[in-house]
C-alpha cells in the first residue's frame, strides 16, 4: 500500500453530497482525486434542476444537521448565500389547512363538531381497548391516535408515499422513527430542566432552517468549483460501467462517455453508487449469493411534476401534505417560500407536485405530457389554481430516490457488507451507496470519515448514524483520539437541553434508574410485617423480664386492637403476629401508592416523549 | 448509546429496586430519632398540668419510653438521648426491613433465572 498523499489517487463514484464531499475533504488534503457523475449535473438527489430559470429540488431539501463538522463545511461553502429560512409546512386536507407538527387540538376543531366527536370517541376506543399484539405500522398508529386521526393523517399519506398498505408496515418501523429521545432522556430532562435559553434553541431549530440562496444544488456546484480548482477532475455524463476487482482490492473503474470507454486505475476507490448496481457493475462479477443479495435491495422512486402558475401568492407554506385520498399527489413544495430566489419572476410561482412510485410502474411509464396534465389536474382539484393559470410545466425522475426497508434487505445488506468489506481500498458512502434512508448530512459524514480512513484512520463507516450515536462513539475512543482531533467537533450540535456529557450522565442515569424503579410489593410488605414484628415481639419479651407496671399497663392497651395480646412468651408471638399483619398491609400499600405515582411520572413522561416525536413523525415517512 | 439506553429503559421498567440499607436505616433513624425529639420538646413548650401531689407531670405517657430507652425523660436533654435512641432504633428498623426486602429480591430472581 502506498503512504505518500502525493502518490494516492482516489477514484469517487457519484458527484452527489457523499462523492463530492470526499473531494473536498481530500483536496483539503492535499490528495488527487477523480469524480464520475453520470449525469449531467451534480448534486445527485440534492441537486437543484433550472426550468427556464425557475429552480426546484427534488423535494425539498433542509439544510439541518446535529453535526458540527457538516454544519461548519455548508456555512464555508455558501457563506453569505446560506439563508435561515422559516419554516411552515401544514397538512392539506378536504380543502383545509392543519398545523404540521400535528397538533391534536387542531386536528380535531378543524375537522367539524361530528368528526370531532367520531376521533374523540375512536381516540379514547384505542385508549382503553388497545390493540394486542400491536405488530403493524397501522396498528402501532391507531393505538397512540385512534382509528379516525390514523385514517385522515396517516394512511393516505404513508401509503402514498411508500406504496405499500400500512397494515403491511411492521410496527418496529414506526417505533424506529419515533424513537428520537430515549424515555431515559426525557426523565432526565424532566428531571434537570435547563434555562430557557435551551428552549429557544429547540424552537428555533424546530421552526426554521438553513437553505442556500438558489436551493441544494447551489451547494454542490459550488464544492464543484472549489475541488476543479484544487486537485480534482469532474468527470460528468461519465456513468462508472466496470469496477475490476483482483483479490482483496479495486484496480481500475471503467467509465463510458459518448460511447467511448475508458479506464481509470487509482490507489482508493469511494462509491457512493447504489450498491445493488455496484454489486453488479464488478469484474469479475462476485459469487452469485452476492449477486443475489444485491438485487434483494429494492427502491422507491420518484417523480417532480413542476408547474408555473401565473400567480402570485398560492399558499404560505415551504412544503404542503396531500392528505386528500382523491389524488395521487402526496407533498406540494412552493419553492419560492423556500428562497424567493428561487423564481426570476416575483409575479408568479413554481410548485413541485411530488409523486411517490416505482421505477417502471404504470406511473413512471406515463408520458411527461401526461404527466403534466394530470398534475395540474390535481392541481385544480384541491383548488389551488386553474389549469387556465398554470402556464408551464416539467417532469424529473428520480429513481432510487428511497432505499427500501424491507424483510429482505437487512440480510442481503449484511452479505454485501461481509463480501465488500474484504476489498480493503474500496469504501462505501453516501444514502444509496450504503442503502441507508438518511439525509445529505449523514453522506457527508461517511465521506469525510472515509478520507480519514484513507489517511489513516479507522472509523467504521457502518456505524455512523443519523442520529448522534455513532459521534459520541467517536469522541469516546481514546485510541482514536490523535486523529479525532481535527473532528472533535463532530460533536453534534443538539440542542443542549438534550445533550448531556455522557460522564455526568451515567451517574444521573443510575440515580434514575434507582429512583424510578419499582419497589416489590410483597418484598416490601414482608420485610416490613418482619421489622414490625421483631420490634414488638422483643419489646414484649424485654418486659416480661423487667415487669415494671407502669408501662406494662399501657403497652396492655394493644389489646384493644391486638385481641389476646399481653405481657408473655405466648402474648408476644400473638402481638408479633398482628404486627406482622399491618405491617406487611402497610408496606404493600405504601409501595403501591409509591409505584403508581412514580408509574404515573413516568408514563406522563413517555408520553410527552412519544407526542414529541409523533408530532413530527411524517418528516420521516 | 442506543442500547445502553434501551438496556436501562429495560431495568427502569422491569427490574425491581434495591434498597440500600444503610441509607434506608439513616433515613428511618432520622425520622424516628427527629420523632422523638420534636415529640418530647413540643409537650415540654406546652407545658404538663400539676398532679394531685402538687407537681408538674409532662408527658406522662411518652415518658414511659424510657423504660425502653434507659435515661430518656420528658426534658431538653432527654429529647436528645431520645433522639439518639430513636436513631438507633430507626436505624436497626430500617436496615432491617432493606435486609428482608433485598433479600427477597434476591431469591427471587435466583428463582427466575
Ligand atoms: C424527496 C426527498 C427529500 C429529501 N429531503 C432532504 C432534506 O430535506 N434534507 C437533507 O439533508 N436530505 C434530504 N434528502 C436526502 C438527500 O437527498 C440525500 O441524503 C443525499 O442526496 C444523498 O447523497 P449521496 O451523495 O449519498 O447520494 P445521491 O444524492 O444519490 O448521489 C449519488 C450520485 O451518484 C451518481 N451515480 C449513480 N450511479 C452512478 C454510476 N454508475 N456512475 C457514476 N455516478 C453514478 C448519481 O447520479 C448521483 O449523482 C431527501 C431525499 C429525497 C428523496
Amino acid at each position: 500500500m502506498l503512504t505518500r498523499k502525493e502518490d494516492k489517487k482516489v477514484i469517487i463514484i457519484g458527484g452527489g453530497p457523499a462523492g463530492l464531499t470526499a473531494a473536498y475533504e481530500l483536496n483539503k488534503s492535499g490528495i488527487r482525486s477523480e469524480v464520475f457523475e453520470k449525469d449531467d449535473i451534480v448534486g445527485g438527489i440534492s441537486r437543484t434542476v433550472n426550468y427556464k430559470g425557475y429552480r426546484f429540488d427534488i423535494g425539498g431539501h433542509r439544510f439541518f444537521t446535529k453535526v458540527k463538522v457538516v454544519q461548519d463545511m455548508w456555512d464555508e461553502v455558501l457563506r453569505k448565500d446560506f439563508l435561515l429560512r422559516d419554516r411552515l409546512s401544514r397538512i392539506y386536507y378536504r380543502k383545509k389547512f392543519f398545523n404540521y407538527p400535528f397538533e391534536v387540538k387542531n386536528a380535531v376543531f378543524g375537522l367539524g363538531i361530528f368528526n370531532s366527536l367520531l376521533i374523540v370517541l375512536s381516540y379514547l376506543r384505542a385508549q382503553v381497548i388497545p390493540i394486542r399484539p400491536e405488530n403493524t405500522f397501522e396498528q402501532w398508529i391507531i393505538n397512540r391516535f385512534g382509528y379516525r386521526l390514523y385514517k385522515i393523517f396517516f394512511k393516505t399519506y404513508t401509503e402514498k408515499v411508500w406504496g405499500i398498505p400500512c397494515s403491511e408496515i411492521s410496527s418496529e418501523w414506526a417505533a424506529q422513527r419515533i424513537k428520537g429521545l430515549s424515555l431515559f432522556s426525557a426523565l432526565k430532562n424532566a428531571l434537570l430542566k435547563k434555562p430557557p435559553a435551551d428552549k429557544n434553541v429547540i424552537k428555533t431549530l424546530i421552526n426554521s432552517f438553513h437553505y442556500p440562496k438558489l436551493g441544494p444544488g447551489m451547494m454542490w456546484e459550488k464544492v464543484r468549483e472549489i475541488v476543479e480548482e484544487g486537485l480534482c477532475r469532474v468527470h460528468m455524463n461519465s456513468g462508472i460501467e466496470k469496477i475490476y476487482w483482483h483479490n482483496d482490492a479495486v484496480l481500475a473503474v471503467e467509465t463510458c462517455k459518448d460511447r467511448t470507454t475508458t479506464r481509470i486505475s487509482g490507489t482508493d476507490f469511494i462509491s457512493s453508487m447504489p450498491i445493488r448496481e455496484l454489486i453488479a457493475k464488478l469484474e469479475p462479477l462476485p459469487p452469485s449469493e452476492i449477486l443475489k443479495a444485491g438485487d434483494k435491495l429494492n427502491y422507491r422512486d420518484f417523480i417532480t411534476v413542476s408547474l408555473i402558475i401565473d400567480k402570485k401568492t398560492i399558499f404560505e407554506d415551504n412544503w404542503i401534505y396531500i392528505h386528500d385520498p382523491n389524488v395521487k399527489v402526496g407533498r406540494i413544495q412552493n419553492f419560492k417560500n423556500w428562497s424567493p430566489y428561487m423564481v426570476p419572476d416575483p409575479e408568479k410561482t413554481s410548485l413541485g407536485m411530488e409523486y411517490f412510485c416505482f421505477e417502471n410502474d404504470e406511473f413512471w411509464s406515463m408520458s411527461n405530457e401526461n404527466l403534466v396534465d394530470l398534475a395540474k389536474n390535481e392541481l385544480e382539484k384541491l383548488g389551488f389554481a386553474k389549469k387556465s393559470e398554470i402556464i408551464d410545466g416539467t417532469v424529473v425522475r428520480m429513481p432510487k430516490a428511497y432505499p427500501v426497508y424491507d424483510e429482505e434487505y437487512k440480510k442481503a445488506l449484511e452479505q454485501i457488507k461481509e463480501f465488500l468489506g474484504k476489498i480493503s481500498n474500496l469504501q462505501l458512502v453516501g444514502r444509496n451507496g450504503m442503502h441507508k434512508y438518511n439525509n445529505q448530512d449523514h453522506s457527508m459524514l461517511t465521506s469525510m470519515l472515509a478520507v480519514k480512513n484513507i489517511l489513516g484512520g479507522h472509523f467504521d463507516l457502518w456505524k455512523v448514524n443519523a442520529d448522534q450515536d455513532y459521534h459520541e462513539e467517536i469522541k469516546e475512543n481514546e485510541q482514536l483520539d490523535k486523529q479525532l482531533s481535527d473532528l472533535s467537533s463532530t460533536q453534534p450540535l443538539i440542542p443542549s437541553a438534550f445533550a448531556m456529557k455522557k460522564s455526568s450522565g451515567s451517574l444521573i442515569e443510575k440515580a434514575i434508574i434507582r429512583v424510578f424503579s419499582r419497589l416489590d410489593k410483597f418484598a416490601f410488605a414482608v420485610a416490613v410485617g418482619t421489622a414490625s414484628f421483631l420490634f414488638l415481639f422483643l419489646a414484649t419479651i424485654f418486659l416480661e423480664f423487667k415487669g415494671d407496671q407502669n408501662i406494662v399497663q399501657s403497652m396492655l392497651l394493644l389489646n384493644n386492637y391486638f385481641v389476646g395480646y399481653d405481657i408473655s412468651i405466648k402474648g408476644a408471638f400473638i402481638g408479633g403476629g398482628y404486627c406482622f399483619l399491618w405491617g406487611f398491609i402497610s408496606g404493600w400499600l405504601f409501595a403501591y401508592i409509591r409505584n403508581l405515582s412514580l408509574g404515573f411520572v413516568i408514563y406522563k413522561e413517555k408520553k410527552k416523549l412519544e407526542n414529541q416525536s409523533l408530532k413530527d413523525l411524517l418528516d420521516y415517512i | 448509546m442506543n442500547e445502553l439506553n434501551e438496556d436501562e429503559e429495560k431495568r427502569l421498567l422491569t427490574e425491581a429496586v434495591k434498597l440500600d440499607a444503610t441509607v434506608f436505616g439513616l433515613i428511618l433513624g432520622l425520622i424516628i430519632g427527629l420523632i422523638i425529639f420534636i415529640a418530647t420538646n413540643w409537650l415540654i413548650i406546652a407545658g404538663g398540668h400539676v398532679g394531685p401531689g402538687g407537681e408538674v407531670i409532662i408527658g406522662p405517657h411518652l415518658e414511659l419510653l424510657g423504660q425502653f430507652f434507659i435515661g430518656y425523660k420528658v426534658s431538653f436533654v432527654g429529647s436528645i438521648i431520645g433522639f439518639v435512641y430513636g436513631f438507633a432504633a430507626g436505624s436497626i428498623f430500617g436496615t432491617l426491613i432493606s435486609w428482608v426486602y433485598n433479600k427477597i429480591i434476591y431469591l427471587r430472581n435466583t428463582n427466575n433465572k
